[in-house]
């Protein structure tokens, strides 16, 4: 009778065994991956809205500050979705007759709200607030990006866990005088890291045990 | 190397005076209406499912016609040495560094060691999806995340509004001081015999109080350091 199993089994199992290491060990870095990945955080996917809103052309062209719409950005934790009362502000007078414009003008006859996309939507178990973010020198472009230079909104952070602790565990690189909050073409000046050290005392910004507690987002 | 920045922390704590408790009651249902606390309904309530961050403990004296009340509310004690925390093994409940005994639902793999660990019962599993009959389910609080099956919950000193207070203070400026924060149950409290503050600062009520004569703490004796302090003169 032969033997069932021949001599390069020896070779063959030990491989296998090295070979599902690494098999374990890629599907896990794949599925990290995906979960990093734009398709599903959706960064860089424009959402589809009711008017083709351009904040480009309004907060790029016309230079209108953010605060002009997001009025509760720097008092709660909501920047705020602004009523289109706001709209009517400019679109009585300029644009009132463009095509584009007809939910906006539909909105405002009926006084039903627009049904706007939320376009960074965290999860239900997380708690964010503008407001402190934005006195604790922390500016809009940080985590909206280049917002007066998209035509169609979309988000450009991946808003996973990581890229929050990122910035909660040193957030030095990101921290701007005052009167840079709204700026959006602002840059870190070379001596950033001193600058950021002193801003932070400035502002009194906690020690980053404070700000990567659990419950300072959880709750 | 970075320079720490350090900022002292409030420590919150609460005293309840127990001998202005009146038993009403109005404390749980303005903790139930602030944080989203599931109806469980009558057939779960009888069996024990139900869900009271905190409860009224009825005390009864004497025999009827003569008989006394006292009344108790007894809600999560936010222990020092809290036995809940070091048995939960994937770190859902830990301690803050402002007292909190603080629970992450979305760490939270339902074990449920910490409710069998809590000496003050105080801690509520969801055993089901929670429902609310309509229209309830429009008034839940959009500061409070609502929880789902197979997480524990539990009193957190209402943490959303001591967040606001505390990102209030800092906006302005200025420390904390006793009036900023004050969760539901104080706030609802029609014999006002609740107080919440941090007892860090000396000059806050609840220093002040919690060194009175009257003051004692609930099965101060297992060394589980409660920051709730009962006040009660005893007789």
């Amino acid at each position: 009778m032969g033997q069932i199993f021949q001599r390069s089994t020896n070779f063959i199992s030990r491989i296998s065994i090295f070979g599902g290491v690494f098999f374990v060990a890629l599907i896990i870095w794949l599925l990290l991956e995906f979960n990093r990945s734009s398709y599903y955080t959706q960064a860089f996917f424009p959402r589809e809205q009711p008017v083709q809103f351009s904040h480009k052309h309004h907060a790029g062209d016309d230079g209108i500050d953010c605060r002009y719409c997001h009025t509760s950005v720097e008092t709660e934790a909501f920047a705020g979705i602004p009523p289109t009362k706001t709209c009517m502000n400019c679109h009585s007078q300029i644009w009132s007759s463009s095509p584009y414009l007809e939910p906006v003008r539909e909105s405002w006859r009926t006084g039903k709200s627009i049904n706007w996309t939320r376009v960074h939507d965290l999860p239900d178990f997380v708690y964010f607030n503008h407001s402190i973010h934005v006195n604790k020198g922390v500016g809009c472009s940080t985590c909206h990006g280049r917002i007066d230079l998209m035509p169609l909104t979309y988000q450009v952070a991946s808003l996973n866990m990581e890229w929050c602790l990122e910035c909660h565990r040193n957030p030095e690189p990101q921290l701007r005088p005052k009167n840079a909050i709204f700026k959006m073409d602002w840059e870190a000046p070379p001596n950033q890291q001193q600058e950021g050290a002193r801003l932070r005392r400035e502002y009194n910004i906690p020690s980053t045990e404070v700000l990567t507690s659990c419950s300072t987002c959880h709750r | 190397m970075e320079e720490k920045v350090e900022s002292k922390k409030p420590q919150w704590a609460m005293v309840i005076d127990l001998d202005r408790c009146t038993g009403c009651e109005a404390c749980v249902v303005a903790c139930h209406a602030e944080n989203n606390i599931r109806i469980a309904g009558e057939g779960p309530a009888a069996g024990g499912r139900s869900v009271n961050w905190i409860r009224v403990e009825r005390y009864y004296e004497g025999e009827y016609p003569d008989i006394r009340v006292k009344f108790m509310p007894v809600m999560c004690q936010h222990c020092e040495e809290a036995p809940c925390e070091p048995v939960c093994p994937v770190y859902a409940t830990y301690h803050t560094d402002e007292g909190l005994n603080g629970q992450v639902y979305n760490r939270c793999v339902g074990t449920r060691y910490c409710a069998n660990n809590c000496p003050y019962t105080v801690r509520f599993f969801n055993f089901l999806d929670p429902v609310w009959p309509e229209p309830l389910s429009k008034s839940l609080n959009p500061e409070v995340s609502v929880r789902y099956r197979g997480v524990m919950e539990k009193c957190t000193f209402c943490i959303q509004r001591i967040r606001k207070g505390e990102d209030k203070a800092k906006d302005e400026g200025r420390e904390i001081r006793d009036g900023d924060v004050n969760p539901a149950c104080v706030q609802s409290c029609t014999a006002r015999a609740m107080t919440f503050g941090n007892i860090a600062d000396p000059t806050s009520e609840v220093a002040r109080l919690s060194k009175s004569g009257r003051a004692s703490r609930l099965m101060e004796e297992l060394g589980t350091k409660p920051r709730v302090t009962y006040l009660s003169r005893g007789d």
